[in-house]
């Protein structure tokens, strides 16, 4: 086909994924002004903004008002100090 | 009879057909784009980034055709019978990307280019093309924020930084172009359809592109001065017909599949 890609694909793991073990994100979104901004999930991506694209597009399963993103290593834990959070699969 | 706003079956000014039409085509083209390399996306997250902003051009185009066909034209002929001399697509998406550096340049650039075109007409008199101009921009936020987050990645390789740099000196011109002469004829902007005149658009896409050299860290050439080819045609803002491999792509392959 004439838009595929003419050279292999190679990804670069530390640069493109956030290195061996990616970098994740929790999201949280809002259907409207009354309801509580929730956890809807996670994303992985090695920056900011790839992390809001990405979680803007996989959980489409509504037309949210507002959805947020925070890097899983900016939560700081308060029940199991001195741990990192773990992220909810599933 | 006379075109009269929110009034369908009234017949629209040529000159913003052809805006309304270049737009559309070249999401129709960048729509295909995006389909056609979704697996070359980095990881199953990207493939769903990938995928929705596909989907994404292909509702603009729909709404543009829509809108058209509202307005006297067929439908039918505007998605599936037109040949590859009638499509009116930017010459920046003729040409298959090179590499994942290319693909990056080129979509961002096709993005912004024709968001900037729809961008005028956000405060058009009927709310059916203000509507579609309002959704385009929404959606291309996301689409654009995309390359943006690319272009810090692609910034910290040495080699992929001269890949990026390379492939935006041979597009950026084609993608300039697009706006046709400098210091042209702006028959839509004249006729009070479009508010912001072509040269504000034009000189607001050159300023948005320097933008990106921030996030890559490194300097993009910009030709400011288009050659255009002998076969330029300014209604269809593209010299040549689509190539033959690429009209492949792009046209509906059988009627009854799509349903």
């Amino acid at each position: 086909m004439a838009t595929k890609l003419k050279s292999k694909k190679k990804i670069d793991q530390k640069r493109e994924r956030g290195g061996m073990e990616p970098k994740y994100y929790e999201v949280f979104a809002r259907k409207n002004s009354q309801s509580d901004l929730a956890h809807v999930g996670s994303v992985e991506a090695p920056n900011d903004q790839l992390a809001q694209v990405r979680a803007w597009y996989i959980y489409d399963q509504h037309k949210w008002k507002e959805m947020c993103v925070v890097p899983l290593e900016s939560i700081i834990t308060v029940t199991e100090e001195g741990k990192s959070a773990k992220i909810k699969m599933g | 009879m006379a075109y009269t706003p929110g009034n369908p079956g009234s017949r629209l000014n040529e000159n913003f057909e052809n805006d309304l039409l270049a737009i559309a085509d070249t999401k129709l083209v960048l729509g295909n784009w995006y389909a056609e390399c979704t697996m070359n996306g980095r990881s199953l997250p990207d493939f769903a980034a990938i995928l929705g902003m596909c989907t994404s051009n292909y509702g603009h185009t729909r709404a543009i055709y829509q809108y058209l066909a509202a307005h006297g034209h067929n439908y039918e002929y505007l998605e599936r019978g037109r040949g590859p001399d009638e499509i009116r697509s930017s010459n920046l998406l003729d040409e298959a990307p090179t590499g994942w550096e290319d693909f990056i340049v080129s979509t961002w650039l096709a993005e912004l280019s024709t968001w900037m075109l729809a961008s005028g007409f956000l405060k058009h008199e009927d709310r059916a093309v203000a509507g579609i101009a309002k959704k385009i921009g929404e959606e291309t936020y996301f689409h654009l924020k995309y390359s943006q987050g690319w272009f810090q990645i692609i910034g910290e390789g040495k080699k992929q930084t001269t890949l990026f740099q390379k492939a935006f000196a041979h597009r950026f011109p084609l993608a300039l172009q697009w706006f046709g002469p400098a210091r042209g004829k702006d028959p839509v902007h004249e006729a009070g359809i479009r508010d912001v005149p072509l040269k504000k658009l034009r000189d607001a896409f050159v300023k948005e592109t320097a933008t990106a050299e921030k996030l890559l860290g490194a300097d993009l050439e910009q030709e400011k001065s288009v050659k255009f080819a002998k076969d330029w045609r300014t209604d269809a803002r593209r010299f040549g017909p689509m190539p033959d491999g690429l009209f492949e792509v792009v046209r509906f392959k059988d009627a009854e599949l799509a349903h």
